[in-house]
């Protein structure tokens, strides 16, 4: 079977590639400059959906490669010994039925709320408020304000390095004021809090949990195989715009907020991985936040932000249910038994790991000491005080 | 009545062994549970269980109320009871501590072989018991040499499946190969019950178990408080009597005496009196009858308040956090919980058992620590050494305890635990305590 997990992951990785490369072929729908401006909106509900035809070619090219994955890797779990017996089962849920005891806390509610109203202002926020806060720098993608000069994204100007220090002098210290000011004081939560891709990606997952389809299980290996292709991505990212071309012609969220907020944006490459983004964020959890250069550079700052990840090791009992729920794939949150301070550079403050931990006090999230999110055994178990009916019908 | 059939192809002697047998492994039980029920402070609702222990050692009987349900045989924590009732059958724990059967098992292992081994052995080769004797298949984890060796004794006598239980979790692909394991016991128990485990049927199987969890983290908040509410030696008896009990009847029992023991705190009825000795147990698990050690604290005045065996909260502890809800993910996080959580020092590195321990001893206001081994369980042993070291230097004493299958020892014993008692009392005065 361990063969076999490989084999079908290489294939996955291919067909990805090969639905990814068919996206090449979609500019033709559509290839229109990317700063047409915001007017086209104004064009009434058909331009806006020729705006967003793009992000639908993206999803059904998407929706192809995830149906075609599955159906590759049933091919390969039917051909094993023991596993194959399973098949059937391991293919997804058949009924509606789902396992009790899950937990609907204040945070997850509190993260989802943000993201979704941070995803809209991200995308309409300068039409619903103005240009006011032109010159603030968000250190997350906000391209679709962005297009038009209003608002602009930390991003724009580190892809776009060799531009940064053309610009009058106020506006770069205005840049790095307003950059490092929120990285310092929020560093990698924009990841799991503000960024839209995140949103996408939590919201691929999700639909993978309610059809109980299996994702590729957490492996150490596979997060070291992808740290190469960050390394490169983060190189691409910085550096590019001195050989000519910058970054945002290969970046997937360049098909996302900018076309939902009317810009007709051309697939080309963004889209082949855009593509490979959503076939991989259904299969592995935040798939892009592994490999994501911007969040990167944001996690380097990860030791002075005041957002901490604390972990009492004494109580921990190293289930190791936080490293399998950790999106980020950080293992060292379970293995710890000396630092108290778990925050890592990969973490993104989604606070998943201290959902599903059963420990009192084990983890807890905090904000320049004070608690905002600790584990605690009774709200863990509180879910499956459902059963108690359950029970006694027996 | 084939074993009526079966008792007369049996020669005289044969047969006269085995009522001889019969009739001491009922006395000794017996006369345990009786010495737990005499035991002051046992609630009304702790009775059942004590019923049902006297059911299955005293009265010699199956497990009730199975619907006919077949029985599959586990050893050890490392079965996941889960995937036994997804597949329809109900789980049996048939670790033994039962003296009878230890002096007969005696003369067919080795002499150092621990006595759990001995007593299973035992009761297997006089098939007198009906829970050993009605197993639909026995699923033996190899954790240790003697279970190692059992599971090939038992493999010639019963449908034996052996758990290969990785001897180290920190890479990921132990967990790996512990959930391929898993698939494994799945197909085997399908084949032994007939039925098949459904992506509805162990959502099912995991559900009861995670509220018998969800009904003892409950019982764990109340055998925090201080003084203690109920008697470690009940406790025990309520741990044990989960070995033999479908997991829907233990919880729904666990309820009515969670909600005694929430009265009792309200009206402060205490099962212990404020500045007795706070004593908790670790090492070889304790099993029924085989209770003396819980009995000669409590006897001798201490306050048994917590465990870390296997027989007891160990067993319970932790729960299955399901994180991916494919049929895939919910046996990974089975797999997890069933091995990296678990303190048992069949793992090469175990050190998250000191700090266990260590969180007990600060949730549970701990004040000695009796490290119980028995004759032969070179695992536990092993690890003696480094928690007496680590407990040292928080100031927690530890006595090491060794004891065999037999009342040859008691009279020592109870001189040790008086001592220790003794001596906690003793250092909490002169610590103000």
């Amino acid at each position: 079977m361990m063969k076999n997990k490989k084999t079908y992951l290489l294939t996955m990785i291919v067909t990805c590639l090969v639905i990814g490369f068919a996206s090449y072929f979609a500019w033709k729908i559509e290839f229109f400059e990317y700063t047409s401006g915001l007017e086209n909106i104004t064009g009434g509900p058909i331009s806006y959906i020729i705006a967003l035809l793009p992000f639908l070619v993206i999803s059904i090219l998407s929706a192809a490669g995830i149906t075609l994955c599955i159906y590759i890797r049933k091919y390969y779990i039917k051909k094993d010994y023991v596993a194959g017996k399973f098949c059937e089962e391991r293919a997804g849920r058949r009924t509606g039925r789902r396992i009790g005891g899950r937990q609907a806390d204040k945070f997850t509610l509190i993260r989802w709320v943000s993201m979704i109203s941070s995803t809209i202002l991200l995308i309409f926020g300068a039409r619903m408020f103005g240009t006011w806060f032109s010159s603030i720098d968000l250190p997350v993608l906000s391209c679709a304000i962005d297009g038009e000069q209003l608002g602009e994204s930390g991003c724009y100007y580190l892809t776009h390095l060799s531009d940064l220090f053309t610009l009058p002098w106020k506006e770069i210290i205005m840049f790095l004021l307003s950059l490092f000011g929120f990285l310092l004081l929020f560093g990698r939560i924009f990841c799991g809090f503000v960024c839209p891709m995140g949103l996408l990606q939590d919201i691929v997952h999700s639909i993978r949990q309610g059809l109980g389809i299996e994702g590729i299980s957490l492996n150490e290996k596979l997060y070291q195989g992808l740290k190469p292709v960050k390394w490169f991505l983060v190189i691409v990212f910085l550096c590019l715009c001195f050989v000519g071309g910058n970054f945002c012609n290969f970046c997937p969220a360049v098909s996302l907020t900018p076309a939902f907020a009317g810009f007709k944006v051309s697939l080309f490459v963004s889209g082949f991985i855009m593509v490979m983004v959503i076939v991989g964020s259904f299969f592995k959890r935040r798939f892009w936040c592994t490999i994501c250069p911007m969040g990167y550079l944001m996690g380097l700052v990860y030791k002075i932000t005041p957002f901490r990840l604390k972990k009492d090791c004494q109580s921990c009992t190293e289930c190791g249910a936080c490293y399998e729920a950790c999106p980020m794939g950080i293992k060292s949150i379970y293995t710890e038994r000396e630092n108290e301070d778990v925050t890592t550079t990969d973490c993104i403050m989604c606070g998943e790991c201290i959902k599903k931990c059963p420990e009192n006090n084990a983890l807890s999230l905090k904000f320049a000491g004070k608690d905002l999110y600790k584990a605690s055994r009774k709200s863990f178990m509180f879910g499956y005080k459902e059963m108690e009916k359950k029970n006694e019908h027996k | 009545m084939s074993i009526n059939k079966q008792n007369q192809n049996l020669s005289q002697v044969e047969q006269r062994q085995r009522e001889r047998f019969i009739s001491k492994s009922t006395k000794v039980a017996a006369k345990y549970l009786r010495r737990m029920e005499e035991l002051p402070g046992a609630p009304d609702e702790i009775k059942p269980y004590f019923e049902v222990l006297r059911n299955i050692y005293v009265e010699q009987m199956n497990i009730p109320e199975t619907n006919g349900k077949k029985a599959i045989g586990t050893y050890c924590v490392m079965v996941p009871q889960e995937l036994i009732y997804a597949a329809g059958a109900i789980p049996v724990k048939l670790c033994s501590g039962s003296y009878t059967a230890f002096s007969i098992g005696d003369d067919v292992v080795p002499r150092d072989a621990c006595p759990l081994v001995k007593a299973v052995v035992g009761f297997q080769t006089m098939g007198t018991m009906p829970i050993y004797r009605d197993c639909a298949l026995m699923v033996v984890p190899v954790t240790c040499d003697c279970k190692k060796k059992i599971a090939g004794m038992l493999g010639e006598m019963v449908p034996t499946f052996s758990l290969h239980v990785p001897s180290s979790k920190s890479e990921d692909e132990d967990m790996e190969q512990f959930v391929l394991e898993l698939y494994q016991l799945i197909k085997v128990l399908e084949q032994a019950t007939g039925q098949k485990v459904t992506y509805e049927s162990l959502i099912e199987g995991m559900e009861q178990v995670a509220y018998a969890q969800y009904e003892f983290s409950r019982f764990l908040e109340y055998r925090r408080q201080t003084p203690a509410l109920i008697k470690g030696t009940h406790v025990m008896a309520m741990m044990n009597a989960y070995s033999y009990m479908p997991v829907e009847k233990w919880s729904s029992q666990l309820k009515r005496l969670n909600a005694r023991l929430e009265q009792n705190k309200k009206n402060k009825l205490y099962a212990a009196k404020e500045n007795q000795p706070r004593i908790m147990i670790t090492g070889s698990p304790v099993i029924f009858p085989n209770i003396k050690l819980p009995l000669l604290i409590e006897e001798m005045g201490g306050s048994l308040i917590g465990d870390e065996t296997c027989m007891g909260e160990r067993m319970l502890y932790d729960p299955v956090a399901v994180v991916d809800e494919s049929f895939d993910g919910l046996i990974r996080a089975i797999a997890n919980r069933y091995t990296r959580p678990c303190t048992c020092p069949t793992f090469v590195d175990n050190t998250q058992r000191i700090y266990r321990i260590k969180q007990m001893i600060k949730d549970q206001k701990v004040q000695g620590v009796i490290y119980h081994v028995l004759r032969g369980c070179l695992v536990y042993d092993y690890e003696y050494q480094v928690l007496e070291e680590e407990l040292g230097k928080i100031g927690i004493p530890v006595i090491r305890v060794e004891s065999d299958y037999n009342e040859e020892d008691i009279e020592q014993l109870r001189i040790r635990i008086e001592a220790f008692i003794e001596m906690i009392k003793l250092g909490g005065n002169k610590n103000g305590r």
